[in-house]
C-alpha cells in the first residue's frame, strides 16, 4: 500500500509539468495581444507606444521558453504573478476566493452524499415498487432542470415566497445551502442511479442469501450490500469535487458567491493570463490530488483492494 | 440568531422530545404496538414543523416591524463591484468614485456650479483659470483642503498624462499655487470644455494628499480619502462595500447613515433580492441591470417606484465606412430610411424613449441644428439602392458588380437589449434585400473589432450629459475607438479630426458654433450613423425609499438626497 501511494506520488510531478506547459501554450496562442489587453482593462488607450512599454514591462518579448521557466521558477516558490487588471498578486487572489468555493463544494458534496445515498437506499430496498419508480422520475427531473433555472425557482420559493433563506452573497451559515443543493442537483441522479443499481445487482448475490439464512438482521445484511457496493459512487463523489471547485460560475453569478469560478471567468473576459494559468495549474493539482485520496479511501473500505495492491 | 438557524434548532429540539419519551430511539424498541409508535413519530413532527412555521413567521414580523423603525442604511445593488475607486485612474465604478471624490467645480442641469472652489475667474484669452477654493474644508482624514493639495492632485494626473483620454490633460501648461486658498491653472490654448472637464468623475477630483505613493498616484494609492459625502468604510471584493456618511462633510450632510453595495451579477437575482425586501434601489442606463421587461412589470405590479430621467445619450448604429458594403454612401443614406425606429422604440424600449432623428440630441449643446429627419420609408431606401447599382436577385439580396449586400452587426453579449434591437434592424434591412448577420461577442473581443475595425455595423451608445458633445467628439479622433475605424473612410476624415481638434481651443462662441455645424452636418450627411433614440436612466426602488432622482450624468447615482420614511431630515 506504502509503495503504491509513494509511486502514485512520484508519477504526479510529471504530470503536473505537463499540464502546465499545456495550458501555457494554449493560452500564448491567444489571438489577443496580452500587452494590449492589459492596457485596454485599465482603461488607457491603446496607442502602439503604450503597448510597446507595457509589452516590456511585462517581459512578454522575451522567448517563450525563457517566460515558460521564469513563470515555473516563480510558481515553485509560490509566486504566482499579478494580475494584469489591478497588479495584485495572483496568489492573494486565489487565496481570497478559494474558501468560499471549498465551503460551497464541501456542502454540495455533503448534500450530495446524503440525498444520493438515501435515495438509493429507498430505490434498492423497494426495487420495483411505486416509491423507486416515483424517486427515479423525481431525480430524472432534477437532472434535466437547468443549474441556472432551478437556482432561481429556489430562490424564488425558499427566498422570497418562503422567506426562509437570503437571496444571494456570502452572509451566514444558510446562505451556502441554495447554491449548494443548485449545485448537487445535478450529481444526485448520476450517483443514486450508480449506487441503486450496484445494490440491486448485489442483493441478488449468494453472499446475500448465505446471510439471510444464517439470520443475520435486515440492517446488517443491507449496510453488507452498501459497503459492497460503494466502490464506484465513491469514486465518483470524491472526483466531484474538483468538479464542483472548477465549475461553479454560473451557480457563483446567481447567487452573488464570491469563489473561484467567477474569479477564473472574470479573468478570462479580460484576458487576465496569470489568473488563468494559476488557476489551471490549481486545478490540475486539484484533480490530480483527489484522484489519488480517492484510491487510497477505496482500497481502505474494500480489503479486495488492499489484497490486489499487495499482491 | 437567522430564522434557519432557529428552524433547524426547533427541529432537533422536537426530536429530541419525541426521542427522551423512547430512551434510545435506534437501539430498544419501545413497548408500545407498532402502528401507535408510528403514529406518535407522525404526530410529533407535525407538531414540531407547526411551531416551527409559527416561530418564524413571528420572527418575520420582529424583524419586519423593528427594520422598519431603524432604517438608516440603504442597499443598493450593482452588477459590478467598485474596484479601485482611484479618482484620476479609469478602473472603478464612477458612481462609487463620485461619493466619495469631489471636484473643484460641479456639472448641473443649468451648467457649471461651484464645489470645491467657490468663485473663479477666466483671464480674457481663456488660457488661465485662477480659481478661489472653499475655506475650512478638509479630507475625512483631517487633512486640509486648500491649493496645495490641489496643485498635489493636479501635477499627479499630468504625470500620467498618456492615460487620459480627454484633450484637457495635454492642454495644461502648468498649475501653480498662489495662496493658501487660490489655485491657478494655465493651458496652452483656450480649451473651452475647461471647466465642464474639471466636473467630470474623473480623473480631475481631489483626494487627500496623506494617500499618495512616492507624490504620486497614477501606480495606486494607499487610500481612498476624499472631500465628498461619503467615506469608504468596508470594501469586501466581489462581495459589497459600505460607505457611511462623512461626519465632517462641508456641505448638506447626507440623509442616510451609510449606504451598502451589494454586488450581484445575475439581473434576476436583483429583481428577486428587490421582491424579497433585501434591496432598495437598482439604477440603470442601457439595459446593465434592468431590462425593459423587468422594468415594466415592477411598474405594473406597483409595489415599487419607478422613475425615468429625461434623455441623456443617444443610441445609434454605427456604419463602417471602409467595408465593403457600406462604403458605399449610397447604401448608408438609404439604411437610414430603412429601419423603423418607432418600432424599435416601441417594442423593445416600450415607447419609454424617443426616437432619434439625429445623433445627438438637439437639447445639448451647440447642437439644435434643424438637420433633417430621415423618418421610416422602405420604398425610398429600396429605391437609392436601385439607383446605387445594388440590384435585387432571385434570392431577395441585393447585389452590385459581385458583391452581395450581407453585412455583419456586433454586440456585447452580455446586453440581451442591444441584441433584441439588433434583430428588428436586421428584419428591416431583409425587407429592402440586405442581409444582416447578428454576432454577439463577449466584451474583450467586442472591443478588440472596434479597434481593427473588423465590422460593417456596430451597436453605440454615446456618453450622454455632460460629456457630449465635446468629449464624444474628441474621441472620434481616436483610432483605437469604433467611431474612428468608422469614419476612416469618409472622404474627408483627415479634415474632420483636424476641426475637432481647433474646435476644442477655438476661443470665439460664434466660429465654435459654425464648426460644430460643418462637423455635425457632415456626418450626418455622409449618414456614418443611423439615430436610433435617446437613452434614459431607469430606476426603481422601495417606496419607503425617497428622494430618489437623477444626476446630470447616467453614470452617478444622487446617494446623498435619498432617505427612508421613518428617517428625520437631519
Amino acid at each position: 500500500m506504502k509503495a503504491y501511494i509513494l509511486r502514485r506520488l512520484l508519477l504526479t510531478i510529471p504530470l503536473l509539468l505537463g499540464i502546465s506547459f499545456v495550458s501555457f501554450v494554449i493560452i500564448q496562442l491567444s489571438p489577443s495581444d496580452p500587452a494590449e489587453v492589459v492596457v485596454r482593462v485599465n482603461e488607457i488607450e491603446p496607442t502602439d507606444e503604450v503597448v510597446a512599454i507595457t509589452r516590456e514591462q511585462l517581459g512578454l518579448n522575451k522567448p517563450f521558453l525563457t517566460r515558460y521557466a521564469d513563470w515555473m521558477c516563480a510558481v515553485a516558490q509560490g509566486d504566482l504573478g499579478r494580475r494584469y487588471v489591478d497588479n495584485k498578486p495572483v496568489a492573494q487572489e486565489l487565496a481570497r476566493a478559494l474558501p468560499p468555493t471549498v465551503w460551497l463544494a464541501l456542502t454540495s458534496t455533503l448534500f450530495m452524499a446524503v440525498c444520493s445515498v438515501g435515495m438509493a437506499f429507498v430505490c434498492a430496498m423497494y426495487e420495483g415498487r411505486t416509491v423507486d419508480y416515483l424517486l427515479r422520475g423525481f431525480i430524472f427531473l432534477g437532472t434535466a432542470t437547468p443549474g441556472f433555472w432551478a437556482g432561481l425557482l429556489l430562490m424564488w420559493l425558499f427566498s422570497v415566497k418562503l422567506n426562509w433563506l437570503p437571496t444571494s452573497g456570502m452572509q451566514g451559515a444558510s446562505s451556502v445551502i441554495l447554491p449548494a443543493v443548485t449545485l448537487s442537483l445535478t450529481y444526485i441522479s448520476t450517483y443514486a442511479r450508480l449506487l441503486r443499481n450496484s445494490m440491486v445487482q448485489n442483493k441478488q448475490k449468494n453472499s446475500v442469501l448465505y446471510a439471510r439464512a444464517r439470520g443475520l438482521t435486515r440492517g446488517m445484511i443491507w449496510r453488507h450490500i452498501f459497503r459492497n457496493s460503494l466502490q464506484s459512487t465513491l469514486t465518483g463523489l470524491g472526483m466531484s469535487l474538483p468538479k464542483l471547485m472548477a465549475g461553479t460560475f454560473v451557480v457563483e453569478t446567481i447567487f452573488a458567491w464570491p469563489g473561484l469560478g467567477w474569479l477564473c471567468v472574470t479573468a478570462i473576459f479580460n484576458r487576465d493570463f496569470p489568473v488563468i494559468q494559476a488557476y489551471v495549474l490549481l486545478m490540475a493539482v486539484m484533480f490530480v490530488g483527489c484522484n489519488l485520496l480517492v484510491d487510497i479511501l477505496c482500497a481502505v473500505i474494500d480489503p479486495r483492494l488492499r489484497a490486489r495492491g499487495q499482491a | 440568531m437567522d430564522t434557519f438557524c432557529q428552524f433547524v434548532l426547533l427541529n432537533l429540539l422536537a426530536t429530541a422530545m419525541l426521542s427522551l419519551q423512547k430512551k434510545c430511539y435506534y437501539c430498544q424498541p419501545l413497548n408500545l404496538p407498532r402502528r401507535m409508535e408510528r403514529d406518535m413519530r407522525k404526530i410529533g413532527f407535525v407538531l414540531a414543523a407547526l411551531i416551527c412555521c409559527l416561530n418564524i413567521s413571528a420572527c418575520q414580523n420582529d424583524e419586519k416591524s423593528t427594520a422598519q423603525a431603524q432604517r438608516t442604511e440603504m442597499v443598493y445593488a450593482s452588477t459590478k463591484d467598485i474596484r479601485i475607486i482611484n479618482p484620476h485612474l479609469y478602473s472603478g465604478e464612477m458612481a462609487a468614485q463620485s461619493m466619495v471624490f469631489e471636484p473643484l467645480v460641479v456639472n448641473t442641469s443649468e451648467g457649471v456650479k461651484p464645489c470645491l472652489a467657490e468663485s473663479w475667474e477666466i483671464s480674457p484669452d481663456g488660457r488661465v483659470y485662477t480659481f478661489h477654493l472653499r475655506k475650512g474644508v478638509t479630507f475625512s482624514d483631517g487633512a486640509p483642503f486648500d491649493a496645495a493639495a490641489v496643485k498635489m492632485n493636479m501635477d499627479a494626473i499630468v504625470a500620467n498624462r498618456q492615460r487620459h483620454g480627454f484633450e484637457m490633460v495635454n492642454e495644461i501648461e502648468r498649475n501653480e499655487v498662489v495662496d493658501t486658498y487660490t489655485y491657478r491653472l494655465v493651458l496652452t490654448h483656450p480649451y473651452y470644455p475647461t471647466l465642464v472637464e474639471l466636473g467630470l468623475v474623473r480623473p480631475f477630483r481631489i483626494i487627500s494628499p496623506n494617500c499618495f505613493i512616492n507624490g504620486q498616484t497614477k501606480d495606486g494609492v494607499s487610500g481612498y480619502v476624499g472631500t465628498g459625502p461619503w467615506v469608504l468604510s468596508e470594501h469586501k471584493e466581489k462581495q459589497y462595500a459600505l460607505f457611511t456618511a462623512n461626519k465632517n462633510y462641508w456641505g448638506a450632510q447626507p440623509k442616510l447613515q451609510a449606504v451598502r453595495w451589494r454586488v450581484m451579477p445575475d439581473h434576476q437575482t436583483i429583481m428577486l433580492a428587490l421582491q424579497k425586501g433585501e434591496i432598495d434601489l437598482v439604477f440603470g442606463a442601457d439595459g446593465d441591470m434592468l431590462n425593459m421587461d423587468a422594468f415594466n412589470a415592477l411598474q405594473k405590479e406597483g409595489k415599487y417606484a419607478t422613475l425615468i430621467s429625461k434623455p441623456i445619450a443617444s443610441r445609434a448604429i454605427l456604419l463602417n465606412a471602409h467595408q465593403p458594403v457600406t462604403k458605399d454612401r449610397a447604401v448608408r443614406m438609404a439604411l437610414q430610411y430603412a429601419v423603423n425606429k418607432q418600432a424599435i422604440v416601441d417594442g423593445v424600449l416600450n415607447g419609454t424613449e424617443s426616437v432619434a432623428d439625429t445623433l445627438i440630441s438637439s437639447t445639448v449643446p451647440y447642437c439644435d441644428l434643424g438637420l433633417p429627419a430621415r423618418g421610416y420609408d422602405p420604398a425610398k431606401a429600396a429605391t437609392m439602392l436601385a439607383a446605387a447599382g445594388w440590384k435585387l436577385g432571385p434570392d431577395g439580396l441585393r447585389a452590385k458588380d459581385g458583391q452581395k449586400a450581407i453585412v455583419r452587426l456586433y454586440y456585447n453579449s452580455q446586453n440581451a437589449q442591444e441584441r433584441t434591437l439588433a434583430e428588428y434592424v436586421q428584419s428591416d434591412l431583409k425587407k429592402v434585400g440586405i442581409e444582416m448577420k447578428i454576432i454577439g461577442e463577449e466584451k474583450q473581443a467586442f472591443l478588440d473589432r472596434q479597434r481593427t475595425g473588423d465590422f460593417e455595423l456596430q451597436y453605440s451608445l454615446s456618453w450622454g450629459t455632460p460629456y457630449d458633445p465635446q468629449s464624444y467628439l474628441s474621441s472620434w479622433r481616436i483610432p483605437a475607438h469604433g467611431d474612428y475605424q468608422a469614419q476612416v473612410g469618409m472622404e474627408r476624415k483627415e479634415w474632420l479630426d483636424k476641426t475637432i481638434t481647433q474646435l476644442m481651443i477655438e476661443p470665439n462662441e460664434a466660429t465654435r458654433k459654425a464648426m460644430y455645424k460643418e462637423i455635425l452636418t457632415y456626418v450626418h450627411d455622409e449618414g456614418v450613423y443611423i439615430p436610433i433614440s435617446y437613452s434614459r436612466t431607469k430606476a426603481v426602488h422601495s417606496k419607503a425609499l425617497q428622494g430618489v432622482g437623477f444626476g446630470v450624468s447616467q453614470y452617478e447615482v444622487p446617494f446623498e438626497k435619498m432617505y427612508f420614511e421613518n428617517t428625520s431630515a437631519r
